[in-house]
C-alpha cells in the first residue's frame, strides 16, 4: 500500500515503527498521496486513535504499579488486540503488568516485519479482500465481545454502545463511531452503578 | 531505499499524535481518583468499543459479513477460543465472497 502512494520501503517501515496504527497509516498515506499537509495528517491520526485514550485510561489501575518510564514505554506498544488480550487476562486474575508489554511487543514486531516485507515485495500476492483479511479485526472484536460479556449487568452498556454506534454510523462513519460507542457504554455503566453507602 | 528529508516532519508529527493518544488516557487518570463507580465505567468501555467496531461492520456489510459474524459467534459458542473463532469467521467471509463472484 505504501508503494502505491510513492513511499520507499525504508519510509514505509519507519512509518510503521513510529506511528504503529494500521488504520491511521492507511488513511494518512492516502492523504499524503493526495497532497494533504502535516496538520491534516495529525488530525486524522488523533481521530482514528482516540480509542487509545479509553484503552490507556482503563489500564490505569493496573499499569500504575509501574514507574512512569516503564508505564509510558509499555504504552508505546499499545494496540487493539494487545489491549483486548490484556484486559481479558486481567479480568481472569492476571496482575503482572509485564503481560501488557509482552503482548504489545508480540503484536508490534510482526507489524514492522509485515510492512518491510510487504514494501519490499512491492505488491500484495492477492487482493486482501478476497482472503477476508479486512474482516480479521471485526471477527476478532466479535469474539472478544463474547468473551467480555460476563453477566446480565453488561447488557445495558452493550445495548447503549450498539445503538450509539448504529446511529452515528448513519450520520458520519468515521473513527469517532467506536469512541462514541465506548463512551456510551461507560456512561451507561456509570448511571447504573450504585455506590456503596 | 530512499528517505526524503521533507517527509521526516510529517512522520514525526504523526508519531506524536499517535503516542499522545496512547499515553494521554493513562496520564489524565493521574488527576482522577478511581472510585468503584469510575472503575465500573472503565470496565464497561472495552465491551462497548468492541461493539462499536462490530456494529457498523455488520450494518454496512453484505451477506458475507453477516455469515462471517454468525460463524464467529457459533465457533465461539462451540470452542470458547477467540483466535479459532476469528479464523472461522474470516474463512467464512472469504468463502462467501468467492461464491458471490
Amino acid at each position: 500500500m505504501g508503494r502505491e502512494a510513492g513511499l520507499s520501503a525504508l519510509e514505509a517501515t519507519l512509518m510503521s515503527v513510529l506511528v504503529y496504527s494500521g488504520t491511521a497509516q492507511a488513511a494518512t498515506v492516502g492523504g499524503f498521496a493526495a497532497g494533504a499537509g502535516i496538520f491534516a495528517g495529525m488530525a486524522t491520526v488523533l481521530m482514528l486513535n482516540a480509542r487509545y485514550l479509553l484503552y490507556g485510561a482503563s489500564l490505569r489501575p493496573w499499569l500504575s504499579q509501574c514507574r512512569p518510564p516503564q508505564a509510558y514505554g509499555t504504552l508505546w506498544f499499545l494496540g487493539d488486540a494487545n489491549w483486548a488480550m490484556a484486559t481479558k487476562a486481567n479480568a481472569e486474575g492476571e496482575n503482572d503488568a509485564a503481560f501488557i508489554l509482552g503482548s504489545g511487543v508480540s503484536m508490534y514486531l510482526p507489524w514492522i516485519a509485515g510492512t518491510l516485507s510487504g514494501a519490499l515485495a512491492g505488491n500484495w500476492i492477492a487482493d486482501p479482500r478476497t482472503l477476508g483479511v479486512d474482516f480479521l479485526l471485526v471477527a476478532f472484536c466479535a469474539a472478544m465481545a463474547m468473551d467480555l460479556f460476563k453477566s446480565r449487568a453488561d447488557a445495558v452498556p452493550a445495548i447503549a454502545a450498539a445503538v450509539v454506534a448504529a446511529l452515528l454510523d448513519q450520520v458520519a462513519p468515521s473513527g469517532w463511531t467506536l469512541v462514541a460507542a465506548g463512551l456510551a457504554g461507560g456512561f451507561a455503566a456509570w448511571l447504573r452503578h450504585e455506590d456503596a453507602p | 531505499m530512499t528517505l526524503r528529508a521533507e517527509l521526516l516532519p510529517l512522520l514525526f508529527g504523526l508519531a506524536l499524535a499517535s503516542f499522545a493518544c496512547r499515553a494521554g488516557g493513562f496520564w489524565l487518570m493521574r488527576f482522577v481518583t478511581v472510585t468503584p463507580r469510575l472503575r465500573a465505567t472503565l470496565a464497561a468501555a472495552p465491551l462497548a468499543v468492541m461493539i462499536g467496531i462490530v456494529t457498523p461492520a455488520a450494518l454496512r456489510g453484505g451477506l458475507p459479513e453477516i455469515v462471517g459474524l454468525a460463524a464467529t459467534f457459533a465457533a465461539m459458542r462451540l470452542w470458547r477460543s477467540d483466535l479459532l473463532a476469528m479464523f472461522v469467521g474470516v474463512a467464512a467471509v472469504a468463502l462467501c465472497r468467492a461464491f458471490a463472484q
